[in-house]
């Protein structure tokens, strides 16, 4: 099967919930690994694994100082989901609009109160 | 003259592969219960103005079905269907919910409506099964993880000025 898009990478790798933690907690700004590995109380080669996973749809982006690796949020490659968010809250807002609007029209016929 | 709610829907993360989408309807809780019940009044509601529901049908009763199809101007058929798990009128309905053309969401989705002071407030819960089969999303208790601050963030992204 072919790879899938960049789209669902982004989906795929906030769709777990440490990697979402990691997220979370850069954006206070940049942070070492082991920084991260103490904030999160997670294991070192998992806070790696996760790090990884989030280098490759480049929701975070990695540069070295000294011997220290630090990472930093991409926030901009978060557009494809919050797009995605965009649009399920303006279909629901504008569905649960026009219920308004038919429950008002209800009332003003006088159905049962 | 009530103040007018349109787009006053609000849509949260609050945990874990959840989605809560809440809003305040100025009617008593028996009819708005039934608006978002019965067919017959979701037809008149549930797709865009433009476009035309095929297919409405609710079976309101514990192991009963639903399935609601819209299409739209350029022809895509929506299609979303699912089966009743509790059903509690005028509080509450818990339904598994599957949407056609996003075929990989599995969810089970949790109306409750509570009224004060003559508004009742609708909130809609759609919790997404994860991949590795968790049993059941509706009675999801702790694990309130930290995605508020990312949601933050992704709205400040729409709405750099916000």
């Amino acid at each position: 099967m072919a790879r899938s898009s960049t789209t669902s990478d982004v989906f795929n790798a906030i769709a777990e919930a440490h990697r979402r933690e990691i997220l979370d907690t850069l954006i206070g700004g940049e942070k070492a690994v082991g920084t991260i590995v103490t904030d999160l109380s997670m294991s070192q080669p998992q806070v790696s694994k996760h790090l990884r996973v989030l280098s490759e749809v480049g929701l975070v982006r990695c540069r070295a100082e000294g011997r220290r690796r630090l990472y930093r949020l991409e926030p901009a490659r978060l557009r494809p989901f919050h797009e995605w968010l965009a649009r399920y809250e303006q279909a629901w807002n504008d569905r649960l609009d026009r219920m308004d609007e038919y429950l008002k029209e209800l009332q003003q016929e006088g159905e049962p109160q | 003259m009530t103040p007018n709610r349109h787009g006053s829907a609000i849509v949260e993360f609050p945990n874990d592969l959840e989605i809560v989408t809440t809003r305040e309807f100025d009617a008593p809780i028996a009819l708005v219960f039934d608006v978002f019940t019965n067919p017959e009044h979701v037809r008149k509601w549930f797709a865009p103005f433009t476009c035309e529901v095929t297919e409405c049908s609710i079976d309101l009763r514990v192991g009963g079905n639903y399935h609601i199809v819209f299409v739209t101007d350029d022809g895509t058929e929506c299609s979303f269907r699912g089966t009743y798990l509790e059903v509690a009128p005028p509080t509450r309905t818990v339904a598994t919910w599957l949407f056609e053309g996003w075929p990989d969401a599995d969810a089970v989705e949790s109306v409750d409506l509570h009224e004060t002071g003559g508004a009742t407030r609708l909130t809609m819960r759609l919790a997404f099964r994860d991949k590795a089969g968790r049993e059941h999303m509706t009675k999801h208790d702790g694990q309130q993880d930290s995605f508020d601050k990312l949601e933050d963030l992704l709205r400040s992204l729409l709405d750099p000025d916000g």
